[in-house]
């Protein structure tokens, strides 16, 4: 309980960081999103229960914020799935783990992926989030940024992580 | 043992899963959570953003001067000429100046339009996640700011107040795909409506088939029933590209804005509208040419 409440609580810092600094910043193309990276590297560090639980928890912070125009509950739905695509292949993320570039890459397609998902369930509820490609080159522009910056900050998201742990946890 | 996990985890992806579906089917039936809550988020940050906006402009300055390299070699060149000026009076607070040069001009476009309005400061930036392109301005409902009212800078159109809290506003810019404005071409009348692209040009799409557009044309708001969400006479850009297409019902131009929504920092919210339309007016006026005509004289000769 007191995991997923620092849990909570370091993911809630992260996206004040992402409102108030990150936003700030005029990426070419378009914006990178600390708080998706951040969280992908949670999930994939979680066992099962801990990807669905913090997919959920994350999506619920994100449709908090103040400039977002979809239904609230949106990126909860989308995160849970992708918090469940975690859990479900466990095993195979292991193998990421072990190789920093590889995990780079699988932290960028899965903030890839959960864009997607975003935009997909936005169209079945009918919202207009502008042209394909316009999207299409959102997507990419953000995958690209966060393979180069993830980099910087992952190092401390995992020590971070291993603080919020009790000790028993940490063994 | 492991199939009593499965079916835990299996148990809590359905509650989670119910749970986000309950959360949006609330929010499509008019049960408005997301804006209460959202709200409340926005009053929380608001304070946290106006100092964040001091500490870490500078930041989005830098990348925002990479992106303009070009424009911004230019903008240089001048500014140092005014710099230096500015440094020869003692006035060392250059960013301030620039806030205040910015003000003044937007003050000036509000005056000759008629429009009444609040003057306001960029605070933030809509993130990349929400697929919106939205600022934060630092006024809001204590200002007289409501929802769907004009937000202008020194150059024209910016874009239109999306939501309000007690003390900040979030602005849906004219950049936003899903951002669309009446618009009428000064001169010939012909109307017509500009949508974002997602960057610094715009789509204008010609409602009369047979309407003439062409290169260099300048465009301003036509205005909507009650100033809301458009004043009449706002300044909104220059066709810089028509294409013709003589099968399509439409005509469509590519469109430049007067205003470099990358660079705005001071804005205006149009709080009320003018009590006649400025029409033309507004537009900026090329600075007239001085021509000095010299007539030679004979030089007397010895």
């Amino acid at each position: 309980m007191l995991r997923v409440f620092n849990t909570s609580l370091f993911l809630f810092v992260i996206f004040m960081i992402q409102e108030l600094v990150i936003a700030r910043i005029n990426f070419p193309i378009n914006g990178f999103s600390l708080y998706l990276a951040a969280l992908m590297v949670v999930l994939a560090l979680e066992d099962r229960s801990g990807s669905l639980v913090f997919g959920f928890i994350g999506g619920v912070i994100l449709d908090f914020s103040p400039s977002a125009d979809s239904p609230l509950g949106q990126w909860a739905l989308v995160l849970t799935i992708i918090g469940y695509l975690y859990s479900i292949n466990k095993e195979s993320i292991g193998d990421f783990l072990d190789s920093p570039f590889l995990f780079l890459l699988f932290v960028s397609f899965a903030t890839a992926l959960s864009l997607s998902i975003f935009l997909i369930i936005g169209a079945m509820l009918g919202a207009n989030n502008g042209s394909f490609l316009h999207n299409l080159l959102l997507i990419f522009a953000n995958s690209l940024w966060t393979i180069l910056l993830t980099p910087l900050f992952l190092p401390l998201i995992i020590k971070v992580r291993k603080l919020l742990m009790s000790n028993r946890e940490r063994i | 043992m492991a199939r009593g996990g499965g079916n835990r985890s299996r148990l809590l992806l359905v509650l989670l899963l119910v749970s986000a579906l309950f959360l949006i089917t609330l929010d499509l039936r008019g049960i408005n959570l997301a804006s209460g809550v959202r709200s409340a988020v926005a009053t929380v940050f608001s304070p946290v953003e106006k100092l964040a906006s001091k500490i870490f402009s500078p930041i989005g300055d830098f990348t925002s001067d990479l992106r303009n390299f070009n424009q911004s070699k230019k903008r240089i060149n001048d500014l140092t000429k005014e710099v230096d000026l500015l440094k020869s009076k003692e006035v060392l607070d250059e960013d301030l100046v620039s806030q205040v040069s910015q003000l003044k001009n937007l003050l000036d476009l509000a005056g000759r339009g008629g429009y009444k309005v609040v003057a306001a400061k960029v605070v933030n930036r809509g993130p990349a996640a929400t697929f919106k392109q939205t600022i934060t301005i630092d006024v809001g409902s204590t200002d007289g700011v409501a929802k769907n009212m004009t937000v202008i800078s020194d150059g024209g159109l910016v874009g239109v107040v999306k939501s309000v809290t007690s003390n900040s506003s979030i602005v849906l810019l004219m950049s936003d795909p899903t951002f669309k404005v009446g618009v009428r071409i000064v001169g010939t009348q012909g109307i017509g409506v500009i949508s974002g692209q997602g960057g610094d040009s715009y789509l204008l799409q010609l409602l009369d088939a047979t309407g003439e557009i062409k290169v260099g044309d300048k465009l301003v708001a036509r205005g909507s029933e009650n100033g809301r969400p458009y004043v009449p006479g706002v300044p909104v850009g220059e066709v810089t590209k028509v294409a013709s297409n003589a099968s399509a019902i439409t005509q469509n131009a590519d469109v430049v804005g007067f205003v470099n929504i990358d660079r705005v920092s001071v804005v205006a919210v149009v709080v009320a509208p003018p009590k006649s339309d400025p029409r033309d007016s507004l537009i900026p006026r090329p600075a007239p040419t001085v021509t000095v005509l010299v007539t030679p004289t004979p030089t007397p000769s010895n």
